[in-house]
This record gives structure tokens, C-alpha cells and sequence, in this order.
């Protein structure tokens, strides 16, 4: 079953490998919203995220020879997508980590404080993720809703496993409180 | 482990796909993006048997030019210095092809049947390609004898598409059972 769901798509892969323009459109069509709305959860601009999810397909057809079927073709590309997002970003001097500011008072927060959020409504979350700054909206995105683990998160931001941690939970924070307050 | 909040984010994430791509203006980017840099041809000789394969076929591709040249209605001065000059390149190519023989007798992934059948295969295209130079010089039907070497060059290039199609297709299995292990 794994092998399966690794493989899936293979046909098209195999094809797009050698060039075939149309399978490379199939793949295209497949995943493109997919991969727009995540750099869009990393970016939160429309032209950025266009630009980014391009230069994640281009750049995917050009080095296809190098996947070798270790993941699916669909977290391959979501990693490119993902890594370019966060070097635009930094490019653009978007802070990622833009958290160090804000460590000096939240490091006087107790962790029992934590709040629980007063409602459970997805749409007052949506809502409240697209408030949070930049960095903290990167690392929730990551981590609740693009399913990577803090080792991942790790790789992708450059800073340490411990570092992805405590980050995330100041971000989960503000998140709550962001929540709590619309 | 995640507590209730994060597991009912994780559960409704397909509730944040909420934009959608403007797919035909973004494909246009990609494609001429594609079109701009020809990046087919630099990887395929990264690989041996691409490097073989692009040899062989180059050297059919030369001889049946040369052999389009060689004309046999110009001066037979001439002509026979052309006939020298591809005499030479002949002997050349033959031990070029002979060699890239060798590597395909000496490939690991092969089996012994496959290299039998490939090998057979060429001789007998070898012999085809003696009659057919035979005729060339004796002044024959030219039109017909050149296709016939033209076709000649074709079933060779064929064989050895099929030849790489199987390595790779062993390849790919044996990727698989790597995998699976």
C-alpha cells in the first residue's frame, strides 16, 4: 500500500522526466492549487505566491531526474514550494523568525498560562492565523496545517529543533489570544 | 501530542485551501520558463549509456551522411579520394561500434539472452550493411540502395532504444526492491 501511494502519478512523472509537456501540464493541474495556497499561507501575497509557486514548478521539471521516489511527487514538490516560499521571504526581508523582539515579555509568561481558546469556529481562526506576524503565521502553517514536525521545521527555517519549539508555542499563543479577542 | 485546538485546526486544514490559482497565466510563466532553457540535453550525458547510446547514433548518423556524399556520378579522381577518406572514417566508426559493442557484452544489468539477442541482431544488420555497400559500388539502383541503408540505420537505432528501455526497466525494478526493503 505504501509503495502505491509513493508511486502515485509515477506515469505522469515518468513522462514529464522526459520532457512531455503535456503530462507536465497533468502535474500541473494537480497539484497547483494545492502548492499556490500553501506559499500563500507563507507569504500572504497574491503576486509573491504566484511567483514562487512558477519558479516551484519550473525549477521541479528542470531537476525531476533527481527524485527518485522517496516521498510522494506531491511532498517533493510541496518542499520545494516551502524552502522557495521561505527565501523569498527572506529576500524581501519579511522577517521568518521574527520572534526575538517579542521574547523578552513573553519569556515572563508562565506556561501555565496558556489560555485555552473561548471558541472552537475555524473560520475565527482563519481569520486570526492571517493576523499573526509573519513569523508566527509561518511556523502554525507548518506545523498544524502543512503536517511538518519540528525537525522539519528546522530544516526549512535553519534554526534548531528546541528553537522550533518554543517558537511554535509563543506563535500558538498569540494565536489564542488573537482568537480570544475577535 | 497535540491538545484539542491544534488537532481541530489539523482536522479542518482543508478549510485554509480557500484560493484559488490563475492557473492559465501561471502555466504560460512555467512553459515559457521550459521553452527558454533546453535543460534535456546536459543530463543525459551525466548517464553511461546515454553517452553510448548518443555515440552510436552519431556515428550512424555521420556514415549515412558521408554516404549520401559518396556519390558515385562525380569525377572518379575524386571519387576515389572520397572513397579513401570514408575508407578511413569506415575503419574508424567500425572499431568505435565494435567497442561500444563490447560495453554492452560487458554490462552488468544485462542478461545473457538479452546480449545473445542484441548481439545477433546487429550481425545480422552487419551483413545487411556489407550487401547493401556492395551494391552501392556497383552502381545499382542508388535511390533504393541508400533507403535501404537508411532503413538499415534506423533498425540499429531501434535496437538500441529497445536495449536502454530495458535497462531501464531493471533499473526501476531494481529501485523498487530497494524500496520495498
Amino acid at each position: 500500500m505504501e509503495s502505491n501511494i509513493t508511486y502515485r502519478h509515477r506515469d505522469l512523472v515518468e513522462k514529464s522526466k522526459s520532457g512531455d509537456r503535456a503530462s507536465q501540464y497533468k502535474l500541473y493541474e494537480l497539484y497547483v492549487d494545492a502548492m499556490y495556497n500553501i506559499s500563500m499561507r507563507m507569504l500572504g501575497i497574491k503576486e509573491d505566491a504566484e511567483d514562487v509557486v512558477q519558479d516551484s514548478f519550473v525549477d521541479a521539471f528542470k531537476r525531476l531526474d533527481s527524485f527518485r521516489y522517496e516521498s510522494t511527487f506531491g511532498s517533493w514538490l510541496k518542499r520545494i514550494v516551502i524552502n522557495k516560499s521561505i527565501n523569498y521571504a527572506k529576500l524581501k526581508q519579511i522577517p521568518v523568525t521574527s520572534l526575538d523582539q517579542h521574547s523578552y515579555h513573553l519569556k515572563e509568561i508562565k506556561e501555565e498560562t496558556v489560555e485555552k481558546p473561548r471558541h472552537m469556529d475555524i473560520n475565527r481562526i482563519k481569520k486570526a492565523i492571517t493576523l499573526l506576524p509573519n513569523g508566527y503565521r509561518q511556523i502554525i502553517s507548518l506545523y498544524l496545517i502543512e503536517g511538518y514536525d519540528h525537525v522539519e521545521i528546522s530544516e526549512v527555517l535553519d534554526i534548531s529543533v528546541s528553537t522550533s519549539k518554543s517558537q511554535y508555542h509563543r506563535a500558538k499563543r498569540k494565536l489564542i489570544e488573537l482568537v480570544n479577542e475577535l | 501530542m497535540m491538545d484539542e485546538f491544534e488537532k481541530y485546526i489539523n482536522e479542518n486544514r482543508a478549510e485554509f485551501d480557500q484560493h484559488k490559482a490563475d492557473r492559465s497565466k501561471m502555466w504560460a510563466a512555467i512553459e515559457s520558463e521550459l521553452d527558454a532553457s533546453k535543460p534535456k540535453v546536459i543530463p543525459l550525458w551525466r548517464s553511461r549509456k546515454w553517452r553510448i547510446a548518443a555515440a552510436v547514433i552519431a556515428v550512424f548518423g555521420l556514415f549515412a551522411a558521408l554516404t549520401l556524399i559518396n556519390r558515385p556520378d562525380s569525377f572518379s579522381g575524386e571519387d576515389q579520394i572520397v572513397s579513401k577518406e570514408l575508407l578511413e572514417i569506415d575503419m574508424y566508426y567500425q572499431n568505435l561500434v565494435s567497442a561500444q559493442v563490447q560495453l554492452v557484452q560487458n554490462h552488468p544489468q544485462l542478461s545473457v539472452e538479452d546480449k545473445e539477442e542484441f548481439l545477433a541482431f546487429m550481425d545480422e544488420l552487419d551483413e545487411e550493411y556489407e550487401i547493401l555497400k556492395l551494391e552501392m559500388s556497383k552502381n545499382l539502383d542508388n535511390e533504393r540502395v541508400l533507403e535501404a541503408i537508411v532503413s538499415n540505420y534506423k533498425k540499429r537505432i531501434e535496437l538500441i532504444e529497445n536495449l536502454l528501455r530495458q535497462i531501464n526497466e531493471s533499473k526501476k525494478s531494481n529501485d523498487e526492491d530497494v524500496y520495498i526493503l
